[in-house]
């Protein structure tokens, strides 16, 4: 249901970014892609941050749905991280004048993305599917607890990312008709990822009923 | 605590009394470094590159790739004849087992680094000269948090089916402030400029070494469990 509604969301989205809003006087029409890059990567930020907890909880507590829902979240959040670099460096090619750089955010966004790669190949290569669940909880909390300092090194590294332009101090410096598409991103996104996580998550829980039911009947 | 201690030196002197006699990890860790050195002093073309200027990130590099060669076996031989069940079963808790396998891959890889350092000075002229006790204490600090990452990894990945092909893929985007700190540091220490400038990168460092020590202790359980 959610994910109908994300998707009806995303046209309205496109509609809102490519027909409505107005066109930034600087970067011109590419600017609009922005409406998509920065939903995707707050939805992202979202989803590993939603992976990262349940898998500490999982740890703790052993519950079976803990783990689907760590896993469904990271898938999610893996899809939006891939939306989130495959636009910048688009973006990023006309504004800056180059596909990459080594740029904080892009540099953390790209180290999450191999963590969360290695936290699938880490379940996906273990025998015992147990095991796996424990390895990549594991994989997912050190991955956590390292992004602060990934976070510090890189900024200490180099910066060239535009600096926030809605949340600060002095309140948001973005002209109304954007701000308002930039929310309806946020909120499609967010919503679509939400459907997408519910679904995937609902799907895991029926595949592992289905398991034990297999199992029961085999015994 | 004494108790804890006596069990962390009991593993931690099978360990490296393992690696006395076989020597296996040892060796192949030192021909690396030695052998990426005589391979990196090629692939640098002296005429537009000064090979002191691309030298600590080589130092760090070969740390990095060749402590990954041992660490990455440290649970190999025990997982081979099933000893390793007989660690865990010990009264030992296990995080006393991983501060201690830690310890022992600490010890292995910080003569590594220094061996790196010294190949290193020797192949690309390096002076390190009055900052040298400082590069060597980052190679320490640096050498602690690799090993302690990579010995939780080691474990992991000795669980999986892939075996330790997995464990680049799993430290390696986790390294990347090691990395950066190390070689902001070393590099200017080698350069010759004065401590204050790289205090800050050094206190990194540290903190990313005690977090990857805690981290490994409190995690560690996790992965042995059955």
């Amino acid at each position: 249901m959610l994910t109908l509604l994300g998707l009806a969301g995303l046209i309205f989205l496109f509609y809102l970014s490519f027909f409505w809003v107005s066109t930034e006087i600087r970067q011109g029409i590419a600017q609009r892609i922005f409406y998509v890059h920065v939903p995707a990567a707050w939805t992202a930020f979202l989803a590993f941050g939603i992976s990262a907890l349940c898998s500490g909880v999982y740890l703790w507590l052993r519950d079976d749905r803990l783990d689907r829902a760590a896993m469904a979240a990271a898938e999610g959040g893996l899809v939006f991280a891939t939306i989130m670099l495959t636009t910048g460096p688009l973006w990023g090619k006309i504004a800056w004048g180059t596909y990459w750089t080594w740029e904080p955010r892009l540099t953390l966004t790209l180290l999450l993305w191999f963590i969360y790669l290695g936290y699938f190949m880490v379940r996906s290569s273990t025998e015992d599917p147990e095991k796996g669940k424990r390895f990549a909880a594991v994989v997912a909390i050190v991955g956590a607890l390292d992004i602060p300092f990934i976070h510090l090194s890189v900024i200490w590294f180099r910066s060239l990312h535009p600096e926030p332009v809605v949340v600060k101090p002095e309140g948001p410096s973005l002209p109304g008709d954007m701000l308002t598409t930039l929310f309806t991103g946020l909120a499609v996104f967010t919503v679509l990822f939400l459907g997408l996580f519910l679904f995937r998550y609902a799907l895991e829980g029926l595949r592992a009923e289905a398991d034990l039911r297999a199992r029961r009947s085999a015994a | 605590m004494s108790l804890y201690l006596r069990q962390i030196g009991a593993i931690v002197r099978k360990d490296l009394l393992l690696e006395l006699r076989s020597r296996e990890r040892m060796t192949s860790m030192a021909a690396f470094a030695v052998l990426a050195g005589v391979l990196f002093s090629f692939s640098i073309d002296t005429a537009t590159v000064r090979p002191q200027d691309v030298a600590a990130g080589l130092v760090w590099m070969t740390l990095v790739f060749g402590g990954l060669l041992g660490v990455g076996r440290t649970f190999h031989l025990e997982a081979q004849d099933g000893a390793f069940q007989g660690v865990l079963t010990s009264p030992a808790p296990k995080d006393a087992v991983f501060l201690a396998k830690t310890f022992a891959n600490f010890v292995m890889l910080y003569l590594v680094s220094l061996l790196v350092l010294a190949v290193f000075a020797l192949f690309f002229g390096l002076d390190v000269g009055q900052n040298l006790r400082w590069v060597v204490f980052v190679l320490g600090l640096g050498s602690l948090g690799f090993v302690a990452l990579g010995t939780l990894f080691a474990a992991v990945a000795t669980g999986t089916s892939m075996g330790e092909t997995l464990l680049p893929v799993l430290v390696f985007p986790l390294l990347v402030p090691m990395v950066v700190y190390g070689v902001g540091s070393t590099d200017r220490l080698i350069a010759g400029r004065p401590l204050a400038e790289v205090e800050g990168n050094i206190r990194m460092l540290g903190a990313f070494a005690l977090a990857a020590v805690a981290a490994g202790a409190a995690l560690f359980r996790f992965v042995v469990e059955d």
